[in-house]
């Protein structure tokens, strides 16, 4: 099985669905001869032709207005993003014209809206931020976050596939940096189903996205301490696995819900609402919450890594909360 | 032989291959077809009571005939002109039907622009696309949909398009009519149709995709997006521009400094075109021939419309800001009573008794559309809950037109080690 990194196994999904479906087809700024700004779609124009990878003008409300137009024809676009902040651009065509299509008038919008998100490369205030939120705060969206690269491959193919509209946010500090085993065949990760990154007995943390690793490498930390953290990766924000986050809560009784995204309306809470509704009996100890402070993301290395959750807060909170 | 290459270029040209357009060449003609150029404006003046607005110029000129159709038999324009009646007399009904509260919400009227709604879909063929706005329910009638569903979606029953889920004009239809929904935010319709354009092109049609701005809408950034990515990308976008005075209670004069909007053309190196908005032959006619460019691959055109809104911004609003001697210049300019003069004095193609039995036939089915659409009933609360995703199968995705063309390049995949922006 070849290693890939999160990046490749990105694009190998792309272009593997290209290959099978005629009418999957990219659009987006820089991402024909240049192949894009992180090179998701290098080679695609010479294998699909300009027709099928097409350079737009930099302008976001008509890269998914046109991407919405063509799939209502049945076409299934790949929307590329060259950052996930600039998605406020065309943030009135996704959450009112494409969110909204299938419920007011039973139009499918099989499209699926990717990029780069998230932070730790210092991108600063407008090439780090996690928007994931303001898209699951909107009905008829799917929201979709991997953390590795097997799911970031497993999902694109399941999102490309989907017919509704998908936002999936591609963690850029993942993009190079993590490598593993990726089938060359043909398979997909269902949307909405979480993941048991790691089994553990005494608490659970519940992340998405580069802090899956982030968790991974507490759990190896709290290890030597005789602390078995069980790390829930949730692959999906929209659908979110609710069962999932429940059989946790009732397994060890005490949870950490940890994100890279800003604190206040992050999906931290709406887990801790849910874990409300459904394990709140079998709580052992206080939901705790890790996350980004509320600010915009700043650009200097020290700002930005007091500005992230660290493997400490991790750590230190695991042990509070083991105590408890 | 020179006739065999232009049939095969044609047939080329009918499988969705374009010929790129000729960047040398610029765009700076504006066709006017219309046979009276209004001149007067608008300003506001600050009185004893108050700040209003004041006309000022020769509102005295006499109606001008109707530009003769190059196009439409006599057949077509009876067709047009029943339309348009269907087109008012529904918005009357529909008028009635507010005030006898059973219309949820408020009610938007297309008065004065009927013409413009109901001319323009006429243009386009089944296989074309249609994105109205708010005033454009006669385009809604001509393109298949019916009264009825337009008043049940007024009055919210569980049998209108959105089963209850959205109101007015706000609904549309991929399967058959091939209708955009549009939104309550103006100008996001424009990239959407584009992209319909687009999704044909790659299935191997060029078809026309028409939609509508007003001088208000026009002024935000999506219109600029839409436009420009249409024409960069060549696709059929037959956009109208509704110049009809108001934005709300704004007048165009506070929403734009060019003199016509047919100048954004121009800006956009598209064919711009202006037409008088209370003329139906002068409409269709433009509509016809940006439509037909479309369908040859040619690319977008812009047609400026010129006429008023003759009702408030909705039903709420009585439009008190509007100088009345600017209506009644307009009303002088009825397109619809420009049109019957047209059809039975001038050209003679309907007698009174055809155009009575016209007009009777309209109320008759307005009638029965009225009796349906009331007397049917509104949702479950439980459907409320229905339908925000597509899943279950509710829906199979195919191409509309054909399995689009790939022709693929010898590039294999391979793995990258790229430059890139932030490692």
């Amino acid at each position: 099985m070849p290693q890939l990194t999160y990046l490749e196994a990105i694009r190998q999904g792309i272009w593997e669905e290209m290959e099978r479906d005629p009418t999957v087809f990219c659009i987006g700024e820089d991402i024909g001869i240049y192949g894009g700004a992180f090179k998701v779609t290098d080679g695609f124009i010479d294998r699909f032709g300009p027709e099928r990878v097409i350079d737009t003008p930099i302008a976001e409300s008509a890269i998914v207005g046109a991407a919405f137009g063509a799939s209502l024809t049945g076409m299934r676009p790949v929307a590329e993003f060259q950052f996930m902040d600039f998605i406020g651009c065309a943030f009135n065509q996704i959450v009112n014209m494409v969110a909204k299509a299938h419920y007011r008038w039973g139009a499918p919008a099989p499209l699926v809206i990717r990029g780069p998100s998230g932070g730790n490369v210092h991108g600063g205030p407008f090439h780090s931020q996690n928007p994931e939120m303001w898209f699951v705060h909107a009905p008829g969206l799917k929201v979709v976050c991997p953390a590795s690269a097997y799911d970031a491959k497993g999902l694109i193919k399941a999102s490309i596939r989907d017919n509704n509209p998908v936002i999936f946010f591609e963690h850029k500090y993942l993009y190079r940096r993590i490598k593993e085993e990726v089938p060359e065949e043909d398979y997909i990760v269902p949307l909405g189903k979480a993941r048991t990154a790691r089994e553990g007995r005494d608490l659970s943390i519940i992340t998405y996205a580069a802090m899956v690793h982030l968790a991974l490498e507490a759990a190896e930390i709290l290890a030597k301490e005789g602390i078995e953290l069980e790390v829930i990766d949730l692959r999906t924000l929209s659908p979110l696995d609710r069962e999932a986050i429940a059989h946790t809560v009732r397994k060890t009784n005490k949870v950490i819900l940890l994100h890279e995204d800003v604190r206040t309306g992050g999906i931290a809470g709406e887990i801790a609402a849910i874990i409300n509704e459904e394990a709140f009996d079998d709580l052992d100890g206080p939901i705790v919450r890790i996350t980004a402070q509320d600010s915009p993301v700043p650009f200097s290395p020290p700002q930005e890594e007091y500005f992230l959750p660290k493997v400490s807060d991790v750590v230190k909170e695991a042990r509070r909360l083991k105590a408890y | 032989m020179a006739k065999k290459k232009q049939q095969k270029a044609a047939r080329s040209k009918a499988k969705g291959k374009t010929s790129p357009p000729n960047r040398n060449q610029r765009t700076y003609t504006i066709a006017d077809h219309r046979l009276e150029r209004p001149q007067f404006t608008l300003r506001q003046v600050r009185g004893k009571d108050g700040v209003r607005y004041e006309v000022e110029g020769d509102l005295s000129a006499p109606v001008p005939p109707i530009r003769d159709s190059k196009y439409l038999s006599k057949q077509q324009c009876i067709e047009i002109y029943r339309w348009m009646l269907l087109n008012r007399k529904m918005e009357t009904a529909l008028e009635n039907l507010y005030k006898q509260g059973k219309v949820v919400g408020g009610v938007y009227f297309g008065l004065g622009q009927e013409a413009c709604s109901c001319a323009s879909a006429y243009a386009l063929h089944k296989e074309d696309w249609l994105g109205p706005m708010i005033r454009n329910q006669g385009s809604l009638l001509v393109r298949g949909f019916s009264a009825r569903d337009i008043m049940m979606q007024y009055m919210a029953k569980a049998g209108s398009p959105t089963k209850g889920r959205d109101a007015s004009s706000h609904f549309g239809d991929i399967q058959t009519r091939n209708v955009v929904a549009p939104i309550s935010t103006l100008g996001d319709l424009i990239p959407v149709l584009a992209g319909v354009a687009l999704g044909a092109r790659l299935q191997g049609r060029n078809i026309a995709v028409m939609t509508y701005i007003g001088d208000g809408g026009q002024s935000t950034g999506v219109t600029y997006e839409g436009v420009n990515f249409a024409a960069v990308q060549n696709l059929g976008l037959v956009l109208f521009v509704e110049n009809n005075l108001w934005g709300y209670s704004t007048p165009a004069d506070m929403q734009f400094r060019v003199k016509d909007l047919a100048e954004r053309a121009i800006a956009y190196g598209i064919p711009g075109v202006i037409v008088d908005g209370t003329d139906a032959c002068q409409i269709y006619d433009a509509a016809h021939e940006a439509c037909e460019r479309a369908r040859r691959g040619e690319g977008p055109t812009l047609i400026e419309a010129k006429m008023m809104r003759m009702k408030g911004h909705a039903i709420h609003d009585a439009a008190d800001y509007v100088p009345k001697p600017l209506f009644e210049y307009w009303r002088k300019r009825d397109c619809i009573a420009r049109f019957e003069n047209y059809l039975v004095n001038v050209k003679k193609w309907l007698t009174s008794q055809g155009n009575a039995a016209l007009i009777a036939d309209v109320e008759r089915v307005l009638d029965e559309d009225r009796e349906f659409a009331v007397n049917s009933p509104m949702p479950t609360p439980e459907s409320a809950a229905e339908g925000v995703y597509c899943e279950n199968g509710c829906h199979e995705i195919k191409p509309k037109y054909a399995a689009p063309k790939v022709r693929k390049g010898s590039g294999a995949f391979k793995q990258t080690e790229a430059e890139v922006h932030f490692k």
